[in-house]
Formats: C-alpha cells, structure tokens, sequence
C-alpha cells in the first residue's frame, strides 16, 4: 500500500465521520424544524437566527452534562453500550459510495472509503451489528423499561434483518455483484435505468425494513416515549446518550444513501449533476423519514411483528421468485 | 383522715372526697363544667358565675359548692343555659374584634366558651369607655380585653402573695334599666360587678411587685400578656416542650414554647414560657429567664482536645449544682476512674447538712415537701430569704396561710415588706445572724413536749426561762346604763317626737395588776418582739398542721452540724414537717449523688464555675457545654422529686458524656445514665424515656418519681447547747435579688442586669448614697467597690451581694456563712 | 364524518348526568367491528393497504408546512392575555385612601396553609400595634389553593393575575414588600379588588345578624 492510500483513506475517514456527525446534528434540527412546520409551530427560534445555533447549544449541552453511571448498572457495558451503536453507524460508511470519483490535479479520489467487492453484505453485516447497542445498553442498564425496549429492540431488528436482506436479493440478482459501484453503474443509463422501476415491491419492501432498522416512526417502538420512557437510553446521560443519538442519525442518513443507490441510481453517470442528484435524492429520502413522523401514527408491537412474517416476507420471497422467472424466461 | 363519699353528677356516680368543691370532683373525673374565675388552689371568687350547676334541685356555683355525700348534680337544665348563653353574651359587649392580632388567639378562653355556648347574637349593648393600655414593664395590661374575672388579683393574694393588683373602678355608665327586669339573674349580677370595675396595681400607678407574671398566665384573655412575647407569634405556631424549670431546686414543671427564629433562620428558639397555672406557679425567673441556651456553631476538635488534656492533667473537677443528675452521676464515675477531687462548696454544705441530720433522725431526707407546707395551717420559715431562695417555698407559705386561715413565723435577719405582707398573721422575728440555733431551740421549747425530749436538752431549754412579775395595765370593760333623748318618728302620728331611751355603753378601764409571767431568754436571743408569746397564742389557735422550712443560711452556719441535729430533734419531737430548701437547682441531686471533697488539689477543671480549664454553658469558658436548656436529663427537686427535663433547643457541640467517653466511661447519650442512677440509693433504676412529666385534671404530679425513702443509723439525740455569740456591727447578706439565682438567670435577654449592692431605703438614708453611687465594702475577707441599687422588697440595713453577675465575685467576701460583718464607704 | 346523531346511538344508556359533560360537537368515531375470521382480518389489512390513508396523512402534514399557518406564541417576547378570572400568583393589598397595609398578621393563612409554604414575622410597632415585618410564601411549594386567600379576615392575601414563576431555585420565594400594592398606586385607586375567594359576598350584609349598636 502507498502513502497516498494511506492518506487518502485517513481523510476519507475523518471527513466522513467530520461531516456525518454534524449532519447528525443538522439532522435534528431540520426533524424538528419540519415537525414543527407541520403542525403549524416554529420549532426552535431562539438561539441564533431561527434558532439555527440551537445544534451548537445542545452539542454543549450533551457534552458538558454530568455522565451519571446508576448504582445498579454493569458498568463496563453499559458504558460500551451507545459507543457500538455511534461505531457501526460509521463502519457501515465504509462501503459507500458517497460521491463519483474525481480528480485533484492528477490524483483521482475515490469518495469511497473501501470499495469491497461484497459492499452490500458488509453493509447490512455492520448494520446488524448495531443492534448489539440498544440491546447491551438495554441490558446493562437495570431498568425496566430499558430491558422491555432490548427485547422490542431484539425481535424487531432480527427480524426485519430478513426483510432487507430478502428484499435486496432481487435487485441483487438483476445486477450480478455485491458491490455498490457496479449497483450505480448498472442504472448510470438514467432514470429509466433505475432499479425502483424494475423493482418497486423491492423499493417498498426495503423503505419499510430501513423504518424499522433505524426505529423510527411508525416503528419507533424501541424508545416508545410514551409507554418505555426512553427505552434503552433512559438511564443514560450526556455524551453517552448524545451517541446513541448520533448513531441514529447516522443511520438515517446511510440508510438513505444506501436506498437512493440500490434503487434510485444513485450518483448516475458521475457527473456533477449525477453528484447533486444523489444528494437531492438522499435528502428527500432523509425528509421523508421526518415526514412519516409527523403524519403517522405508531404501530404495536406485535403489528410490527404481524407485518413483517405475515405480509412483508411472503411478499419478498415471491419477489424473488418472480424476478428470478422473469430473468430465466 | 379524708372521707370518700359518692355524688351523681349527670347521672354518673363518682368518688370524691368530703368537702370538695363540685366542680374539681367534676374535673377529677372528666366532666366538664364551664367556669372561667375559679383557679385551682385558691380561693372562689364568683365572678364569671358560668358554673352554675343544679345540685339536689337548688342552683349552686360549681366552684364554690361542697360535695356532699349522696348528692345529685346536674350539670344542665334550661335555666343554666340560658344564664350561660347571657353571660357569654354579657362577656362580648364591647369586646374588641381583635383576634386577628391578639396574643391570646387560639387559647382564649373567652373565645372558646363564646364558641362552645354558641354565641352568635348579641342581645345586650352599654357605652364603651375609653380604656387605654398600661405598660407594666414585663408585663402588658390591655383593660379593653380584661373580662374581670380576678383571676390575676385573685392569684397574686392566695398563691404568689403579694397582692399587687386589685380591681379598681371602671367609671362605665349603669346598666340600662330594662335589662335588670329582663336579664338572667345571674348573668345580670355578673354584669353589674363587671360594668363597675377593671384591673389596676394595689398602690400607684405602676405594678411593683415580684414580677412572677403569674397573672398572665392566668388570665384566661388577652388583657395580661407578656411585654416580651406581646405580637411575637401566634400560639398555635409555637410547639411546647414540656421541661423542668432549671433555676431553683423547686423544680417547677413548666413548657418551652418553641418556634423558627425566622423565615429566613430555621434554627429554634425559645419565645416565652408556660405552666400548668392551676397546679403550679412559677416564680419570674422561671417565666422570663428562659432562653440562657449557649449556643454553639458546632463540634469545636481543638477545644475539645485541650479539655482532654487539662483532664489528664487535672486533679479536681469544680462544679456548680445547676447540672442534672446524669451529669452529677458522670462526675461519680470519673472521680471512681481518675480519683478527681469533686468540689462544690453549697452541695456540701448541704451534704454534710443532711448527714448531721441523718445521725439523728435516722432518715436521710427530710420528712416533708412543698405539698404538705401549701397543705399546712401553721408555716414557720427559719434561716432562708424565702422570697428569692425559693420563691415557690413562699407561694407554699402564702398558699398555706390564706387559704387555710393559717399562720406562720418567719426568722431571718432581713426584713421582707412581702413575706409580711402576706397577712397579718405572719409574725417575722428578725434577728441577729449566727442565732439560728435559737429560733431552733425557740422551736423545740415552744412545740415539743419536754418530757418527750432527752433530759439534758429539757434542763437546758428551762434554763432560759425564769419569772418575773410584772405590773401590766389591763383594759376591763364596764357597762353601764345611760339615758338619752333621741328624735323618733311616731309612726302612728307620722311626727317627730323626742323620746327617752335608755341605752348600754360599754366603757373601757384602766386597772393596773401585778402579774407574774416567764420569761424565755430565748426570745431575747432572737430579739423577739415584747409581745411575742401573746400574739404566737392567738396565731396558734385552731392549728393544725404544722409545717417547718429551713434554710441555706443554716447549711453555711459556722454550727451548721448542730443546727442540722436541731432539725431533726424538731421534727422528730413536734408536730411539723421538715422541709430543707436546697440553695440551688440540683444541690439535693448532687448531694445524694456525688461524693463530695473539702479541699481542692492544684489543677482544676471548672465546670460553670472558676478552675484552669472552664467548661462552661455560659459561653464564656475553654469549652463550650450545653445549658439546661438544651439537655435532657432529670433534677432532684425540693419535693425529693427526680423530675425529667427535656431539651428545648438543639446543641451543636460537646457535652460532658463526649469528655465522659473519651476517659474511660462508655455511653451513648447522657440519659444513658438516667437508669443507672438506680446505683445511687434513693434513686430507681427506671429509663428516661419511662418518666412522666406531666398533671392529671384533679391535679395530680405525674412526673418522675419519688426518692425512695432513705434510712441511716441514728446516733443519739445530743446537741451542743448556743455558743455563739450574736453577729453585731453592719452586715452583709449573701443573696440574689427577686428574678435572679444564679449566672444563667442573667443570660435571659429579659433579666440581664449587672450586679449590685442591693440595699433598702433605710440603708440608703444611712449611709447617704443614691441608687447608683459606688460604695466600697470591706469584710474581713475582701473588698469590693461596687455600684448601689435600691430594693424595695427589703428593710432593715442589710444589704445584700448577689451571685448571678460572674463579673463580681461576691462569694470572696464571705467566708462560707451567708452573712459576714462588714463597712461599707461611699466612693 | 359523523355528526352528533351517532353519538346519539353509541350514547345509548347513558343518563343524563353522564352526558353533562360532552359538548354537542363531539362525535363518536366509527370502530367497525374486530375482524375474527383469518379472511376478514386479511381483507382489513388489504383494504387499509389499498385505501391510501396512510398518504392522506402524508398530504396533510405536507399541505399543513406549506401554508406555514403558524400558532406559536413566542413566549414570552409574546404573551397571551388571560382570563380575568385567572388567579395565581399572590399579592397583598392595602387600604384604599389611607394605604396602610390590610395584612394584620393574624397568622391564619399561614395556619391554613395546606403546603406549609407561608412564614411571616411580626412584632410591636412604634404606635403600639403588631406588624407584619416579613412576610413570604414559598411558591416553589404553593400549589395555589387559595385557602390562603380564602381565610384571611381583611381581604389582604389575594391571588393577582402574575402567573410568572420562573427560578433558577426550586424554592422560590415572593416576599412582602415584592407582593405589597406600591403605595401610591393603592391611594391613586389603582389597586385591583378581586371578586372570588377571599372577597366579600355581595349578600354579606345580610347575612350577618343585627347587633344592638346604640352607641
Ligand atoms: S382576648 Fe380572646 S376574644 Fe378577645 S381579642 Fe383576644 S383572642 Fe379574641
Ligand atoms: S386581667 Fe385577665 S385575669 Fe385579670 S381580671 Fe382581667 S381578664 Fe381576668
Ligand atoms: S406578676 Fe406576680 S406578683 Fe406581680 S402582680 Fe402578677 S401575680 Fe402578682
Ligand atoms: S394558595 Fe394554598 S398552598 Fe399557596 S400559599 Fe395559599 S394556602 Fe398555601
Ligand atoms: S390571613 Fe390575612 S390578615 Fe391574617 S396574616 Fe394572613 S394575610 Fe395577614
Ligand atoms: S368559676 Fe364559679 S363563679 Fe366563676
């Protein structure tokens, strides 16, 4: 490996960990911004201009905020517990690619941090990972309601884990390779290229499980306030509990960037325009995910289980049948 | 003795005795009939007439009716209460609407009864008259919410005895006319006395008096109140602590009424002081002198590691008797442990008092209390200025004396305008100090049967008497029969006409008659007056019950053995009952207690007291200890009672069971040792928490427990016959003034004064001084210069040192008796 | 939509008394009936599928942002008014004309207080009266029940319109001079009388009965 590997990697690295923390961040502005648009409030207006420094306050906040360890908690898990979350949010980066490549004077970058030609399971390999968060912090944390939000947290995300992996299957099968490059050069022919139309109920099936594998609304049963407190994060304080936050967001974005390349072309032919399409449509993806917060009611528990063995798995592997016939054919 | 009969009161039958009034057999018994004058202890006055009950179908005053056998009262009928509901209303005519700031708010009686008769009309109306409020220093009277009920006048002539308040004309409009056919009888009655009088000091303008604020206590309204506590707090917010009163070794139970100092400071303090007044009274240093508490920030290490080191270091341990029995029991042990020397000069005195008595009477304490002096018809006080010695002694005597139509004689050098105030069938002998054994002999020749006496005191008491004849003037009355002309009208005529009448005179002669009479050398001892043997005969008519108190006098008395013999040969050979009055708080307790030493070694631990190393509760010693105030404990009473106290306020620092610990002994509180005091004979092995402390309704003392009766062997009934020679020349007396005992009366914020020579007006004269000019006085053991202060309730020209300023030290111009002869010179 | 005739039907056996409460405009939402046939339950889910309800709230959140109709008060560079009936928290009045402070320190609100949260000092004045030196109440601790208000004979203690009882402290206290009327608003007239608890009924004159006053 030469230096210049080296070097380019370490960037990469800080670079994305630099810029997904603060759109982390941003993120939560913009979810309450658009939450409070709509349900005809303001949001956060008073630190800064519209209250745009309040990601600044609540930075300082969690970072300055006492880290209570309780009495009763097993301590070097618990404390681990919000650092795997943050941790495989960002490895699960790794493999994507965020940009087309480009040149800085003779040297082509590539915004990729580890173009593995098995990209696709690595990605949902770390993003299975994560689970051991919620469910260690769960665990470790000797409070009831975290130990309910660790169970919740255990059958949904293993389950849902299914989903993806069965959704992705057909498109997987149309393109031929793990690899997230070759996903995009395989649509880079333009929209009409993109795999939502060859395969929508993959589309829809994968959009779904990404709600669920993030824990968000209507899945946001993890940390269901109003029944489990804050779920595996209610014991937890400051810094600690601001990663699990950030791990979230994190993989809100991923999650939506790895949706817009698998089937929405994402950064199409590498152009500049391909560049800022992938960024459009990651951010309507991100949007969308704040949206569905804002309008849609949460689902029970064992409605979420219901849908996912009774309605969305039958659904994939039929997916997988017809795609597979239709290719043969 | 007394008879137990049986009465019905509203159908239920309840034991009492013979001649009790109905309404303390009711109380006795949980019946309750309203009554507002009556106070327990002395005498009715009829003023409020509430307590009208029906007994055998005749309406009487509850208060002032005897219980007879088999009588049926009944405490309501339809007259009663319409007569009850009319004096209520009669009560509230012009009453002030000033609850909302009124002191007495919350335990008035005159709003609990206006509520319990129901008053919500009112049927009666008079002119107002202007009646502004007095300032009598410590005390506040607001004639605008006296009821006049006499409660005060009546307290301070039967139970305190000075009589310093009287009722004093109103000058209010007559009731309208109307109302007198038309009122309730009794409540018309009650009115008419009302509408005619008030409340005012006996003489001038101004109360003078012993300040006991009794009268406030007893006044059932807001019209007497406490100059100090007036507008301070309303009473429901205070929280009373039930205590035993730390200044004098009467051990009057009283409460502590606690209360956040203010908003913004929540440690507690003392705001004033109440007592059962029906069953006990206090004295002014009891009721004012209550907040002494040292308080301290916290555990001072440094302090406290110093004092253990002086303790290492010392040999004697001084201490004063104002300490509870648990601590006296804490000074036992480390003198058991380390050997320190224990010095208390005045509870040995009284010790070695006590064990002088003992060899003769085989008993260790004396036979009588302060129960059976109120009880007792006839009272004579020997060697104590009762009045300040224990004031509660004096209210006995004062009790005793006006409600039992009783008597008494009252020795001691110093005349008191009070004690002779108390009637005039008080007969004070004031003689020279050091003839107290006289007035013992007088005692033993007077009232003890001679042939009951052992021979050689019989001879020697005859050998004061010899006869004498006399020629003395008698009065014999003559009648004779004189005729008159009077003017009379004829009344069958309807003119006037002059009449002879014959008419008897008594005349008085003069005979003169040539008598022979015995004369006792003795009265000449005492200086008696001529007449003494007359008048003691008519004082002695129809006695009874005989009580004899003594004094600190005779405990420092150069012959303090002798006299201590004296004592037990009068209550052993005469019908009274022996009471010694301890000269401070806990001096009987340490003298039971502690093993006592004469003399001191070279390095002293002085607790309350001088030493190297002063604990001190004052605050002004090496380290700082808890008042009396501030501790739980018990204290030995007059009564030779053990009476439990409990802490008012909080203490932050040391006590002497820390210094206790850390040599050797091993206790977790200080009241760890209340059951240990069992080891002490007299004293029970009963837990502090187990001791009562509190009166029942008929009045019983529920509180500690009694000394259990204490024998020694009994020596033989020798005395020393009078040695002594009178002390002559001008004298000083040893003494604090009214509302003063000891240092911790002056730590009050409402006694604090600084000492002085306290003299009469003849003194004064005397020697040309003013009240404040210096005087130097010189005994043959010191001199002191200090300023003069006038005292009223003395006469005669000895003037008095106090003890309570601990910037003058008195005690080194005596040598351990309490009168020394001295010159005093204007400065 | 139903309109408040089906609440008519699902009201049926209520008493009058249970319905005293529910506005006319409230309507009952329809729950059909629990599918218990594994075809009935498929078919739900289908039909709720299908149905695109789940696009209608999207659209109506979506439409709700871009009319950017918004309601927020900002509080409290804004403020709403409020009723004027609204009590909390407290003040002390004084006379009218003389101004001289109503409280006479009789102590009964701090008596009555259910939450202990009332002290006050007070002490012999100059011309002989008692006086209030200090007075506080705890509002971290008041629960504004308004006993206080309720039993006070002078008609001092009120509760005022102020219902601002930000602190950096949990306990946090107003004292006397900051609930006192200002002087020369209550001889100005400016100071508010309160109707409600704590004021005088407008039939008190009756009620009271007649005593003889012919002096
Ligand atoms: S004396 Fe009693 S009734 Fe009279 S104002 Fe005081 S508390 Fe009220
Ligand atoms: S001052 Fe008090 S105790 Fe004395 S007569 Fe008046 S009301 Fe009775
Ligand atoms: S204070 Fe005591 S002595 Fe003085 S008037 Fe009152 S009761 Fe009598
Ligand atoms: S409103 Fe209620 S809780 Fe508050 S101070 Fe008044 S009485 Fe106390
Ligand atoms: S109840 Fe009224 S008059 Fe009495 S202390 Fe309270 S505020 Fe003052
Ligand atoms: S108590 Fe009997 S007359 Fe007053």
């Amino acid at each position: 490996m030469d230096m210049a590997f080296i070097i380019e990697t370490v960037v990469k690295i800080v670079v994305i960990l630099l810029v997904f923390s603060a759109l982390a961040g941003f993120g939560t502005y913009f979810e309450r911004k658009v939450l409070a648009f709509m349900q005809r409030r303001l949001g956060p207006m008073h630190v800064g201009p519209y209250g745009l420094l309040q990601i600044a306050a609540d930075g300082i906040k969690l970072f300055t905020k006492e880290d209570i360890i309780p009495q009763n908690v097993v301590k070097p898990i618990f404390q681990i517990a919000p650092v795997i979350t943050a941790a495989t949010a960002f490895m699960a980066a790794a493999a994507i690619p965020f940009m087309p490549s480009f040149t800085i004077g003779d040297y082509t970058v590539h915004p990729i941090v580890a173009d593995i030609n098995i990209g696709i399971l690595y990605i949902l390999g770390v993003m299975g990972a994560g689970l051991y968060g919620p469910l260690l912090g769960g665990l470790a944390s000797a409070n009831k309601w975290s130990l309910i939000s660790t169970a919740r947290a255990a059958a949904i995300f293993i389950s849902y884990e299914v989903i993806t992996g069965l959704s992705i299957l057909a498109p997987l099968m149309m393109v031929g390779s793990l690899s997230l490059i070759d996903f995009n050069t395989y649509q880079a022919g333009g929209i009409g290229n993109w795999i939502v139309w060859s395969q929508p109920v993959a589309f829809i099936l994968f959009v779904i499980a990404g709600f669920a594998e993030t824990g968000r609304t209507p899945f946001h049963l993890v940390a269901n306030d109003h029944e489990i407190i804050d779920g595996f994060g209610t014991e937890y304080s400051g810094m600690r509990w601001g990663l699990f936050f950030i791990g979230e967001y994190a993989n809100m974005f991923f999650i939506s960037f790895v949706t817009a390349i698998l089937f929405l072309g994402g950064y199409g032919d590498g152009s500049l325009l391909g560049a800022l399409g992938l960024l459009l449509k990651v951010s309507f993806l991100f949007f969308f995910f704040l949206w569905t917060r804002a309008a849609w009611p949460d689902v029970r528990p064992d409605q979420l289980m219901w849908l996912c063995w009774k309605v969305l798995m039958p659904i994939a592997v039929i997916n997988i049948v017809i795609t597979g016939i239709v290719m043969m054919v | 003795m007394e008879q137990h009969i049986t009465i019905t009161i509203d159908g239920r039958e309840i034991q009492t005795q013979e001649g009790e009034f109905i309404l303390n057999a009711a109380r006795a018994n949980g019946i309750f009939i309203p009554a507002i004058c009556y106070l327990t202890r002395c005498s009715p006055t009829l003023a409020c007439r509430i307590c009208l009950v029906e007994a055998d179908g005749k309406q009487v005053y509850a208060c002032n009716a005897k219980a007879k056998a088999g009588m049926n009262v009944v405490t309501t009928t339809e007259n009663i209460l319409t007569e009850r509901r009319a004096i209520m209303e009669v009560y509230d005519v012009n009453h002030p609407l000033e609850c909302g700031v009124c002191d007495q708010s919350g335990e008035c009686e005159l709003q609990n009864y206006t509520l319990e008769i129901g008053v919500d009309s009112q049927s009666y109306s008079i002119k107002d008259t202007h009646k502004p409020a007095q300032d009598w220093g410590l005390i506040h009277y607001d004639p605008a919410l006296c009821i006049v009920c006499e409660r005060c006048v009546t307290v301070c002539k039967d139970m305190i005895g000075d009589a310093a308040l009287k009722t004093v004309a109103r000058g209010s409009d007559a009731i309208h006319g109307e109302y007198k056919a038309n009122m309730p009888k009794d409540a018309y009655a009650m009115w008419n006395k009302l509408n005619k009088s008030l409340i005012g000091p006996s003489e001038g303008d101004v109360l003078d008096c012993t300040n006991c604020g009794e009268c406030t206590a007893v006044c059932p309204v807001g019209a007497l109140v406490s100059s100090d506590f007036q507008y301070r707090s309303n009473a429901w917010e205070l929280r009373s602590i039930p205590a035993t009163c730390a200044h004098c070794s009467a051990g009057c139970q009283l409460m502590y009424d606690v209360k956040h100092t203010s908003i913004s400071n929540s440690d507690e303090m003392i705001y004033r002081v109440k007592n059962e007044w029906n069953y006990v009274s206090l004295c002014g240093a009891g009721r004012y002198g209550f907040d002494f508490e040292n308080r301290v920030a916290g555990k001072d290490e440094a302090a406290f590691a110093s004092a253990l080191k002086a303790f290492k270091k010392a040999d004697t341990i001084r201490f004063t008797s104002t300490i509870t029995n648990e601590e006296a029991l804490i000074l036992r042990e480390l003198k058991r442990l380390h050997g320190y020397k224990l010095i208390n000069p005045e509870a040995k005195a009284l010790q070695d008092f006590l064990g002088a008595y003992g060899t003769v009477s085989g008993q260790k304490l004396y036979r009588g209390d302060l129960k059976k002096v109120h009880e007792s018809d006839f009272v004579v006080s020997i060697g104590s200025a009762l009045k300040t010695d224990n004031p509660n002694a004096r209210f006995a005597m004062n009790n005793a004396i006006t409600m039992n139509k009783g008597a008494g004689l009252y020795f001691h050098p110093m005349s008191d305008p009070v004690i002779d105030g108390m009637s005039k069938n008080v007969l004070s002998i004031v003689h020279a100090p050091l003839m107290e054994e006289a007035a013992l002999y007088l005692m033993l020749d007077l009232f003890a049967p001679k042939a009951q006496l052992p021979k050689a005191i019989a001879d020697y008491l005859a050998g004061f008497h010899s006869t004498k004849t006399v020629t003395i003037e008698e009065s014999v009355k003559e009648d004779v029969i004189e005729k008159v002309m009077v003017k009379k009208l004829n009344e069958a005529t309807g003119v006037e006409e002059e009449v002879e009448e014959e008419k008897k005179k008594s005349v008085t002669k003069k005979v003169s008659k040539e008598v022979e009479v015995d004369e006792n050398a003795l009265l000449k001892l005492l200086s008696a007056p001529e007449n003494f043997k007359e008048s003691l005969d008519k004082l002695l008519a129809k006695k009874e019950r005989f009580s004899l108190m003594v004094g600190p006098d005779l405990y420092t008395h150069p012959n303090s053995k002798n006299l201590a013999r004296l004592c037990a040969l009068v209550e052993k050979h005469t019908p009274f009952e022996l009471v010694m009055i301890p000269s401070l708080s806990n001096s009987l307790g340490v003298a039971l207690i502690c093993p006592l030493d004469d003399a001191a070694g070279s390095y002293a631990i002085g607790y309350n007291t001088q030493g190297d190393f002063i604990l001190s509760a004052l605050g002004s010693g090496d380290l700082d200890m808890p008042s009396l105030n501030q501790q739980e404990g018990t204290l030995t009473s007059i009564d030779k009672r053990v009476n439990p106290t409990n802490a008012a306020l909080a203490y932050h620092g040391y006590e002497l069971n820390d210094i206790a610990n850390a040599l050797g002994l091993n206790a977790h509180y200080t009241i760890d040792y209340t059951p240990r005091l069992g080891e002490v004979e007299g004293y029970l092995a009963l837990s502090f928490d187990a001791l009562p402390n509190h009166f029942t309704n008929s009045g019983e003392e529920v509180r500690g427990y009694l000394l259990e009766s204490l024998t020694c062997k009994a020596e033989g009934e020798e005395v020393a016959p009078i040695r002594l020679e009178a002390m002559e020349g001008p004298m000083l007396y040893l003494a604090n003034p009214v509302l003063h005992f000891s240092p911790f009366t002056n730590a009050a914020h409402q006694l604090k004064s600084s000492g002085a020579l306290y003299a009469s007006d003849a003194f004064m004269q005397r020697y040309g001084v003013q009240e404040g000019d210096t005087v130097q006085i010189t005994t043959p053991h010191g001199t002191l210069r200090v300023a003069v202060a006038r005292d009223g309730k003395i006469e005669g020209e000895i003037p008095y040192l106090p003890t309570f300023d601990t910037n003058l030290n008195s005690e080194a111009l005596f040598n351990g008796y309490r009168f020394s002869t001295a010159s005093f010179q204007k400065v | 939509m139903h309109t408040h005739d089906t609440h008519e039907q699902h009201g049926h056996g209520e008493s009058e008394l249970g319905n005293r409460y529910i506005s006319e405009h409230y309507y009952y939402v329809d729950i059909a009936p629990y599918p218990t046939t594994p075809w009935g339950k498929f078919s739900r889910a289908l039909k709720r599928t299908l149905r695109g309800e789940l696009f209608v709230g999207l659209w109506v959140v979506l439409r709700e942002m871009f009319k950017f109709d918004i309601h927020t008060v900002q509080y409290p560079k804004e403020k709403l008014l409020v009723g004027p009936r609204y009590r909390a928290v407290h003040a002390m009045q004084r006379l009218f004309e003389s101004g001289t402070e109503r409280c006479i320190g009789c102590g009964l609100c701090e008596k009555i207080c259910i939450s202990n949260c009332i002290r006050m000092e007070t002490r012999l004045d100059e011309k002989s009266r008692k006086e209030v030196s200090e007075y506080t109440i705890n509002l971290g601790r008041c629960i504004f029940c308004g006993y206080c208000a309720e039993v006070c004979p002078e008609l001092a203690i009120v509760h005022g319109p102020r219902y601002e009882n930000v602190s950096e402290q949990r306990a946090h206290y107003i004292d006397y001079a900051g609930m006192l009327t200002p002087i020369d608003m209550a001889i100005s007239g400016e100071q508010k009388e309160f109707d409600g608890f704590g004021a005088v009924t407008p039939h008190e004159d009756a009620r009271v009965k007649q005593t003889p006053l012919a002096y």
